[in-house]
C-alpha cells in the first residue's frame, strides 16, 4: 500500500535515486517506487515542484536528452553540491531512524 | 555555489520566463506521453491509457502552478503580475476606483496634514540643544493664584541661593520695548533676562556674543542682543552693528550680539534681549519674572520639582504674605505649546475617526464589489489558483487603491498645511516648524498600508470562504444565500459602525459650535459697536518723559489733536482693553476690613483710564458717577469698581463712599474713595469670568508711560491714518502700534476656538457625507437584491406606500442602531474635550438630540432614493427578471 511521504524524505529519495543514475521525471518516480518496494508512490504534483526547487538550490542539474524510446526528455543529474547534500541528509536520516528504532524498542 | 545557482535561477525566472514556461510545459507533456507509452506497451488501448494517465497525474495546470509557486522570485513576479492585473481591473471600473480614491485621499490627506501640524508643534525637536533638560519655573501662591504665576527678584534670589537641581537659575520678563536707532522709532517684543539666560538655552549667537556671567549685577552696563529678523530689517544685516548704541525704552544700550532666527524664546515674536540688572530688592514685588534653567546632569524634572517645592516652603516660612506657595516647574516644550495641546489632541482624534469612517466606507464598497466578482474568483480557484494566492491578489488591489488614495491625499495634505500656516489661528506656537517632511510622508505611507489592509481584508477573507460549486452553478450571477448573506451582514455592521462614528464626530463638532456661539455672544462688557471702536498702542520714547508732568501734557495734547480729527466721536486713554489685554492684576484691601494675618483679598484687574473711557466704550454706569475733570492729581484719590467686585465684597453695604487700595506689604499708598460702579468688562479673555476690577483715573495715577488710545467713530478703521497723524503731530518720536478695531480684537480672541470648531465641523461634515453614502449604498443594494421579492409583494397587492415604508424602515433601523451606539461613544468621548467648551456641558442633551435627529434625517433621505425606486418596480418586470 503506497504511503504518504514523510516531510523531508522526498528530497533524500530523489537525491539517492539520482546518485545511482541520471533519470527523467517518470524514471525517478518509478525508481523510487522500485527501491522502496512500492511503499512510496511519488505523484507528479509533488515530484516536479521538488525537482525544480532542488535544481534552483543547485543540487541538481537538468538537461534535455534522449529517452529509452528515442523521445526528447528532461534528465536530472546530481551536482557536487547535491552529493554533499545527499551525504548530510543520509547521515541525518540514519541518526533519526536509529533514534526512532531505539525509542520504539524500549519498554 | 548554491547562492550563485539561486541567482542564476532568479535571473532566468524573471527575464527568460517564456523559455522557463516552455520547458516546464514540455517536461510535463513528456511525462504524460511516457506514461501513456508505458501503458500502451503493457497492453492497454491508447484512449484508455491516456485517460488513466491523466487521472494519475491530476491537473496539469495545478502542477504547473505548484512549480511556479516554489520558483525563486516567484513572490516578486506574482506581485508584479498582481499589480498589473489590479491596475487593469481597477481601470475597468473607473467610477468605483474614483470614489474609493477620493474617499481615501480625503481621509489620508487630512490625517497627514493633521499629523504634520501635531508633529511640528508637539514633537519636532526644538531648536535648543537637549531641550527636554530645560524647564521653566513659575511661582504659584495665594492670593494671586496664577497657574503659571510670576516671581519677584527677592524670590529669585532665594531660589538661586537654595537651588540644588538646576545648573544656573535664570529669570526673564517679556515686555514691549521701544527701540530707537537711526530711522523711525519702533516698538518691538523684548525680554529682560538675567545673565544665565542664553547659556541655559545653549544657542550660539550668529555674530558677536551673548551676556557674560555677572552682566546682570546692579550698575552693569546696558547691553542688548538682537534677533536675526530685527538685525536684517533695521540694520541691513551689517556686522558693524556690534558696538553700536541704541535706545531701549529711551535708555542707551550697546549691541553685543545677534541671535539666529530659530531662537524664539521666551516668545515667538521676541526680537530684543537686554540684560536685567538684578538689584536686591527692599520688598517682595513687583512680580514680573519667570525662571528658566537647565537641569543638572542626572536630575529628573520630578526631583527638581521636589527641590523647588522645598525652597517654596522656606520662602513661605519667612514671608507671612504668601499662602500655599509652590514653585511649579514645567518642561520647555510644554511651556511653549501651552493650551494648544488639548485642542490639537481632540482634532487628531477626530481626524483619525474620519479616516476610520472612510476605511469602513471603502470596505463596504469592496464587499459590494466582491459580490459581483464571486464568479471570477470561483473560476480562478477551479483553474488551479491557490486561495492564499487569491487573497494576496485582492490585498494587492486594496493596497493599489490605498496608495492611489495616499498620492492624491498628498495634494490634500499639502493644501491643508499651507492653509493652516497662512491662517495661523490664534498664533499657534511653533507653527514655523509645521511642514510636509519625511516624517509626514512616512506617516502617510503607514496610513496607506494600514488602510489598504484594513479595507481589503474583509472581502479577501470572504473570497476564501467562497463555495465553488454553488457559485459556479449560479453562473456567477451573485448569490442570495450562503456567503452572500454573510457579506450583507458584514456590510450592515459596517454601516452601523459608520453612523456611530459620525454621531461621535458630529456631537463633538456640535458642542464646539454651540460653545463658539456662546463665546461670540460675549460682548466684552461694553455697549459700543465693536466695529466703531479703534485702538492704538501708544508709546512715547525719550528720557524727558520720565517726568510725569511732561508725559501728562503729551497725552493731553495727543487727545486734544486726535479729538479734532473729523469723524472722531469720542476718545480716551486706558492701559487695559477688552477682551484680554489686562495691564495689571493685584490684590487690594478695603478700609476697615478685618482679615486674618496673612489673609488677603484675591487679585483683581487694575485699570488706569481717562475720564472719557467709559463713555467712549459705552460701559454702563450702574451707580454713583464716572471720573470727571475735577479728579485731579491734587484732589482726593477716587476709584470706580466693577459690578462683580461690588457684588463680591460689598454684599451688605453701599460701595459708594467706601475706601480701597492695593494691598502689597508695607505700602504707604493712600486709600481711594469708591465713587462709582460700572458694568463688568472682560480683561482676561472672553471665556473667563474673572470680572472683578477697579479703575483708577489716569489724571491721578501714572503707572506706565505707555497707554492705549481708544477712539469711537462710525468710520471705524478708515480713520486710523488720520488719527495716527494727529498722534504723531504731538510728538514724532511716539510709536504707534497694534492699530485695530475692537471687532478685530474680538475675532482674534476667538480665533483658536474658531479654528478648532471649523476643522472639527469639516471633519464631521465629511463623516456625515460618508455615512450617507454608506447607507444609500446598502439600501440600494438590498433593493436590487430584493427586486423579485418586492415584485411578488406588489403582485399580491402591496401598495407603493407600504413598499416605500418597508425600505425606509430598513434604513431607519440601521441609522437608529448606529445613532444609539454613537451616543454611547459620544458620552464617553466628549468629556475629554470639556476643557475646550464654554457655556455648554460636555454631554449637552440639546446638541446630542440635534445631532441624532440630523443624522436620522440624512439616513432617511439616503434610503428614500432607493425606496422610491423600489416602489416603482413593475411586478411584471420584477417577476420576469428571474
Amino acid at each position: 500500500m503506497p504511503t504518504n511521504l514523510l516531510q523531508g524524505t522526498l528530497d533524500l529519495l530523489i537525491l539517492k535515486t539520482l546518485a545511482l543514475q541520471e533519470l527523467h521525471g517518470l524514471g525517478i518516480s518509478q525508481r523510487i517506487a522500485q527501491i522502496t518496494n512500492q511503499t512510496f508512490d511519488v505523484k507528479p504534483g509533488s515530484l516536479f515542484p521538488a525537482l525544480h526547487r532542488m535544481e534552483e538550490a543547485g543540487w541538481l542539474k537538468s538537461y534535455w536528452g534522449e529517452s529509452e524510446n528515442n523521445r526528447r526528455a528532461k534528465y536530472y543529474r546530481l551536482t557536487p553540491a547535491g552529493r554533499a547534500q545527499l551525504k548530510a541528509e543520509a547521515d541525518e536520516w540514519q541518526k533519526i531512524s536509529l533514534a526512532m528504532a531505539n525509542a520504539l524498542q524500549s519498554t | 555555489m548554491p547562492l550563485l545557482s539561486r541567482l542564476l535561477s532568479l535571473r532566468r525566472n524573471l527575464f527568460d520566463k517564456p523559455r522557463v514556461e516552455r520547458d516546464l510545459d514540455e517536461e510535463l507533456r513528456t511525462y504524460l506521453d511516457q506514461l501513456i507509452g508505458q501503458k500502451v506497451r503493457s497492453g492497454t488501448d491508447y484512449a484508455a491509457a491516456r485517460r488513466e494517465a491523466l487521472v494519475e497525474i491530476g491537473g496539469m495546470e495545478q502542477i504547473k502552478e505548484e512549480v511556479r509557486g516554489i520558483r525563486i522570485g516567484n513572490m516578486l513576479e506574482s506581485t508584479l503580475h498582481d499589480l498589473r492585473f489590479g491596475c487593469r481591473t481597477l481601470s475597468k471600473s473607473i467610477g468605483f476606483t474614483a470614489v474609493v480614491i477620493l474617499a481615501l485621499a480625503l481621509g489620508i490627506g487630512a490625517n497627514t496634514a493633521m499629523f504634520s501640524v501635531a508633529y511640528g508643534i508637539l514633537m519636532r525637536p526644538l531648536p535648543y540643544p537637549d531641550a527636554d533638560r530645560v524647564a521653566l519655573v513659575y511661582m504659584h501662591f495665594s492670593p494671586q493664584n496664577f497657574d503659571r504665576g510670576t516671581m519677584c527678584i527677592a524670590d529669585y534670589l532665594d531660589w538661586k541661593a537654595q537651588n540644588h537641581a538646576f545648573q544656573e537659575p535664570s529669570i526673564f520678563s517679556s515686555r514691549r520695548m521701544d527701540l530707537t536707532s537711526t530711522g523711525e522709532p519702533e516698538q518691538v517684543q523684548g525680554a529682560f533676562v538675567s545673565a544665565g539666560f542664553f547659556s541655559t538655552m545653549q544657542v550660539a549667537p550668529l555674530i558677536g556674543r551673548v551676556f557674560l556671567p555677572g552682566e546682570d549685577r546692579p550698575n552693569s552696563a546696558s547691553v542688548a542682543v538682537l534677533s536675526e529678523p530685527l538685525w536684517r530689517r533695521r540694520f541691513s544685516a551689517s556686522p558693524a552693528v556690534l558696538g553700536q548704541t541704541i535706545l531701549v525704552n529711551g535708555a542707551p544700550a550697546t549691541i553685543i550680539g545677534v541671535m539666529p532666527g530659530a531662537f524664539r524664546f521666551p516668545r515667538a515674536t521676541t526680537e530684543l534681549w537686554t540684560n536685567l540688572q538684578v538689584v536686591p530688592p527692599t520688598r517682595r514685588g513687583p512680580f514680573f519674572y519667570r525662571g528658566v534653567a537647565r537641569l543638572k546632569p542626572g536630575v529628573t524634572l520630578e526631583q527638581a520639582q521636589r527641590d523647588t517645592n522645598a525652597i517654596g516652603q522656606s520662602i513661605m516660612r519667612e514671608n507671612a504674605y504668601y499662602r500655599n506657595l509652590t514653585l511649579p516647574v514645567e518642561r520647555l516644550r510644554d511651556a511653549i505649546v501651552g493650551d494648544v495641546r488639548t485642542p490639537l489632541e481632540v482634532l487628531i482624534g477626530a481626524v483619525g475617526l474620519v479616516l476610520l469612517i472612510a476605511v469602513v466606507n471603502v470596505a463596504n464598497l469592496m464587499l459590494a464589489r466582491s459580490t459581483t466578482r464571486e464568479g471570477e474568483m470561483a473560476l480562478r480557484l477551479s483553474l488551479g489558483a491557490g486561495r492564499a494566492r487569491l487573497v494576496r491578489q485582492l490585498l494587492t488591489e486594496s493596497l493599489l487603491l490605498s496608495t492611489g488614495g495616499a498620492i492624491a491625499g498628498l495634494l490634500v495634505s499639502y493644501g491643508g498645511i499651507q492653509l493652516v500656516r497662512s491662517w495661523n489661528p490664534g498664533n499657534l506656537p511653533l507653527i514655523e516648524s509645521v511642514r510636509l517632511d519625511a516624517h509626514a510622508l512616512g506617516f502617510m505611507l503607514l496610513a496607506a498600508l494600514a488602510t489598504g489592509l484594513a479595507f481589503g481584508l474583509a472581502p479577501a477573507l470572504h473570497s476564501m470562504r467562497a463555495d465553488l460549486n454553488s457559485t459556479l452553478r449560479e453562473g456567477g450571477r451573485g448569490s442570495r444565500a450562503g456567503s452572500g448573506s454573510a457579506r450583507r451582514q458584514s456590510r450592515m455592521v459596517l454601516v452601523v459602525l459608520e453612523v456611530a462614528l459620525s454621531v461621535m464626530l458630529m456631537a463633538g463638532a456640535g458642542l464646539l459650535l454651540r460653545s463658539l456661539g456662546h463665546l461670540e455672544q460675549v460682548t466684552g462688557g461694553f455697549a459700543a459697536p465693536p466695529r466703531e471702536i479703534l485702538t492704538f498702542a501708544i508709546s512715547p520714547s525719550g528720557p524727558r518723559y520720565n517726568e510725569e508732568a511732561r508725559l501728562r501734557t503729551l497725552y493731553d495734547d495727543m487727545l486734544e489733536r486726535a479729538r479734532r480729527v473729523p469723524g472722531v466721536e469720542s476718545i480716551a486713554t486706558t492701559d487695559s482693553l477688552p477682551p484680554d489685554r489686562q495691564a495689571d492684576a493685584d490684590t487690594f484691601m478695603i478700609e476697615g476690613q478685618v482679615l486674618a494675618p496673612g489673609e488677603s483679598n484675591p487679585a483683581v484687574s487694575v485699570v488706569v483710564a481717562s475720564a472719557d473711557y467709559f463713555t467712549t466704550m459705552r460701559i454702563p454706569l450702574l451707580k454713583g458717577r464716572l471720573f470727571t475733570v475735577q479728579d485731579r492729581q491734587e484732589s482726593a484719590p477716587v476709584a470706580i469698581i466693577s459690578e462683580s467686585l461690588a457684588r463680591h465684597f460689598f454684599t451688605d453695604r453701599d460701595p459708594i463712599g467706601q475706601h480701597i487700595k492695593w494691598s502689597g506689604p508695607d505700602n504707604q499708598v493712600p486709600y481711594m474713595q469708591v465713587v462709582g460702579v460700572v458694568a463688568d468688562v472682560k480683561y482676561t479673555g472672553l471665556a473667563r469670568d474673572t470680572d472683578d476690577a477697579y479703575y483708577m483715573a489716569s489724571s491721578q495715577v501714572v503707572k506706565d508711560r505707555r497707554a492705549y488710545l481708544v477712539v469711537r467713530s462710525r468710520l471705524g478703521g478708515a480713520i486710523a491714518p488720520s488719527v495716527r497723524r494727529a498722534i504723531q503731530a504731538a510728538d514724532p518720536g511716539v510709536t504707534v502700534n497694534q492699530v485695530e478695531t475692537m471687532q478685530q480684537s474680538l475675532a482674534q480672541a476667538v480665533a483658536l476656538p474658531r479654528f478648532d470648531t471649523m476643522l472639527l465641523s469639516a471633519f464631521a461634515g465629511a463623516a456625515l457625507l460618508l455615512a450617507a453614502v454608506g447607507i444609500y449604498g446598502i439600501i440600494a443594494y438590498s433593493v436590487a437584491q430584493r427586486t423579485h421579492e418586492i415584485g411578488v409583494r406588489m403582485a399580491l397587492g402591496a401598495g407603493e406606500t407600504s413598499v416605500l415604508a418597508m425600505v425606509v424602515r430598513q434604513g431607519a433601523m440601521l441609522a437608529l442602531t448606529g445613532i444609539l451606539l454613537g451616543l454611547i461613544g459620544a458620552f464617553a468621548l466628549t468629556r475629554l474635550m470639556s476643557g475646550l467648551l464654554f457655556g455648554v456641558g460636555s454631554t449637552d442633551p440639546l446638541t446630542f438630540a440635534a445631532v441624532s435627529l440630523g443624522l436620522l434625517a440624512v439616513a432617511l433621505f439616503a434610503s428614500l432614493v432607493p425606496a422610491v425606486r423600489a416602489a416603482r418596480i413593475s411586478p411584471m418586470a420584477a417577476l420576469r427578471c428571474e
